[in-house]
């Protein structure tokens, strides 16, 4: 690192900050935006309560309408089947709300401001992503504990926790995915739409509501591994006391996967200049 | 606080900007010293907005060169970022947030101290006024308060260089005159600033020096006196009694682009070249032709006819600016 006095006045400004002093500043300021969402997550409470009320509707609705065909005959308590499936939807819709936000900050011309501070770009989206994660968190306990008011049990409050930890895990990869389209679309509408392309196909072509042996047999192969599937499925054992097999693997190879590809690609589309 | 010195802290050479087949900027230069205010004006999209965003480093510098404080803003972007502070059309504050949290926001990530970053805050508050609003959230904000957060905001960190890109577009009398008096009182404190702005009386009353863009090109360039004498001639200002009067005198002078008619104060303003002479002249003129005349003056020309002779159009908005 080297400092210089500019000729205009005596302030120091940093010209050449090296690799710790880079990362020390970028969670520093990580840590400044996530302050920033947080405030603004606890003035838009309905931010939080449409997500839980979405994870209870589904509930609600799959449980007491669907839930007698599904489960018919099939020999399952179907609300111990459906609730893990809830839980990763639920965390999903949160990485929705991540791209919707980030979106606004362009439009609000909050981004430019940000843009013109000597602050890391990435953490714009890094403050904003563990903001949404947190809230994720209460969403998942909130519904949780209406799936227990249903009659829902949890075979341990261990499994509880790592089922939870894993659904936010998801979300959170997701979030990054929300990133990279906000910073890429920019209006906060487009952005809404675009989330609906890819979370309604991967929320019902996936294991979350249904077994994938009652679903055709071309469709299983894609169901069996796409990521809210296997998020599904590995907190489905982990609230249930069962053994999950790979799933827990390919739930982690999906964070990881969302995150090398997305993290990289939305700070670059975000710091993309005309 | 700040050390002068003769040094400009912002240079713009040649700055060059192209949106697809529309040149945006098309050869723009100016040096602004500590505690000098650059005015540049020109009409909506005249490239004002591309300009500053360009030398703040939200736009790619298409061709040319921009420094701030020595620091080559296309290459090192990162130090340029901690001497400027940005306000108006194109940086806003978060909606969400109070006025002070807003500022505790943009002061945290120029990497103030703590202590200094609480004093700096409660100072910026007290000195702009902000107490009465201080903790509410800004979407409650009229907007003179909002575009004031705006400017301060910009402030935090004590930047030697500030850009207020059109800072009081929409506002009222009252906020304009204020934000006037601020970018005064930074300019007093060694600050140099660009301000862009549509409006004249504006740029006239702050501007050290104008640059007058029109379609990404600078039409015109100097202090607001020498744009005035440049144009050397004087304006005959003939106010008369009826609308059909009005319609009389521009038979009478014939149908010159030069010759502004204003309707509704029903007065018409005719650039004479050369002196009194020819004024005496269009006055009788226009009486013998049965104009009846209430008022007539020969007065220095405005920027708005500076503007007028330079880019054949008057400004887009021209609102009526008092103070």
């Amino acid at each position: 690192m080297t400092t210089k006095d500019t000729p205009t006045n005596t302030r120091t400004v940093v010209t050449d900050p090296n690799v710790a002093l880079r990362i020390r500043r970028a969670s520093q300021d990580t840590g400044t935006v996530l302050w920033r969402d947080m405030i603004r997550t606890a003035r838009q409470p309905e931010m939080l309560v449409f997500a839980v009320v979405m994870g209870v509707f589904f509930l609600l609705l799959f449980n007491y309408v669907f839930g007698g065909a599904i489960a018919a005959g099939a020999g399952f308590d179907y609300l111990q089947y459906l609730l893990p499936g809830v839980l990763v939807i639920t965390a999903l819709q949160g990485a929705q709300q991540t791209s919707m936000g980030l979106a606004a900050d362009f439009t609000e011309g909050v981004n430019d401001r940000f843009r013109s501070l000597p602050m890391s770009q990435s953490a714009v989206i890094a403050g904003r992503t563990i903001a949404d994660a947190l809230r994720n968190i209460a969403g998942l306990v909130l519904v949780a504990l209406v799936g227990i008011l249903m009659g829902f049990r949890f075979a341990s409050f261990g499994g509880a926790v790592v089922a939870i930890a894993l659904a936010t895990g998801i979300g959170y990869g997701f979030s990054w995915l929300g990133a990279v389209i906000a910073a890429k679309v920019r209006q906060p509408d487009m952005v809404g739409m675009l989330s609906m392309f890819w979370l309604f196909p991967l929320m019902l072509a996936s294991t979350a509501f249904a077994p994938v042996e009652t679903m055709p047999g071309w469709l299983q192969p894609f169901v069996t591994y796409q990521p809210i599937s296997v998020a599904s499925d590995a907190v489905r054992g982990l609230v249930n006391g069962v053994p999950v097999g790979d799933r827990i693997t390919w739930t982690l190879a999906w964070i990881v996967g969302l995150l090398v590809v997305s993290a990289p690609m939305s700070v670059r589309l975000y710091r993309k200049v005309g | 606080m700040t050390t002068r010195v003769s040094n400009p802290v912002i240079t713009v050479q040649n700055l060059r900007k192209t949106f697809g087949s529309v040149e945006a900027v098309k050869d723009v230069s100016f040096n602004v010293e500590p505690g000098q205010v650059l005015g540049l004006l020109g009409p909506n999209g005249a490239g004002k907005t591309t300009t500053i965003n360009m030398i703040s480093t939200l736009l790619h510098i298409d061709a040319g060169e921009a420094s701030v404080g020595g620091f080559d803003v296309r290459t090192q972007p990162e130090a340029v970022r901690q001497l400027i502070g940005l306000a108006g059309q194109s940086a806003a504050v978060d909606e969400k947030l109070t006025a002070r949290e807003n500022l505790e926001l943009f002061g945290r990530l120029y990497k103030i101290p703590r202590v200094e970053r609480r004093r700096r805050i409660d100072e910026l508050i007290e000195q702009f006024d902000l107490g009465e609003f201080a903790e509410r959230p800004a979407s409650t904000y009229s907007g003179g308060e909002r575009r004031r957060l705006d400017v301060v905001a910009a402030l935090v960190a004590e930047p030697p260089a500030v850009f207020l890109d059109e800072p009081t577009t929409g506002l009222d009398p009252r906020s304009r005159s204020e934000l006037w008096n601020t970018v005064r009182s930074l300019a007093a404190n060694g600050v140099a600033i660009v301000l862009s702005t549509q409006y004249l009386e504006e740029a006239d009353r702050l501007a050290d020096e104008i640059l007058v863009i029109d379609q990404g090109s600078v039409v015109a360039q100097g202090t607001p006196d020498a744009l005035k004498r440049d144009l050397e001639r004087d304006v005959l200002e003939v106010h008369v009694t009826s609308r059909a009067d009005l319609d009389v005198a521009r038979e009478l002078l014939g149908f010159d682009e030069s010759i502004i008619t204003d309707i509704e104060a029903r007065r018409i303003d005719i650039p004479i070249p050369d002196g009194a002479d020819r004024s005496l002249d269009l006055l009788r003129q226009l009486q013998e032709g049965g104009v009846s005349i209430s008022n007539f003056q020969l007065r220095q020309p405005t920027l708005d006819d500076v503007f007028l002779a330079l880019t054949g159009a008057t400004v887009t908005e021209s609102e009526e600016l008092t103070t």
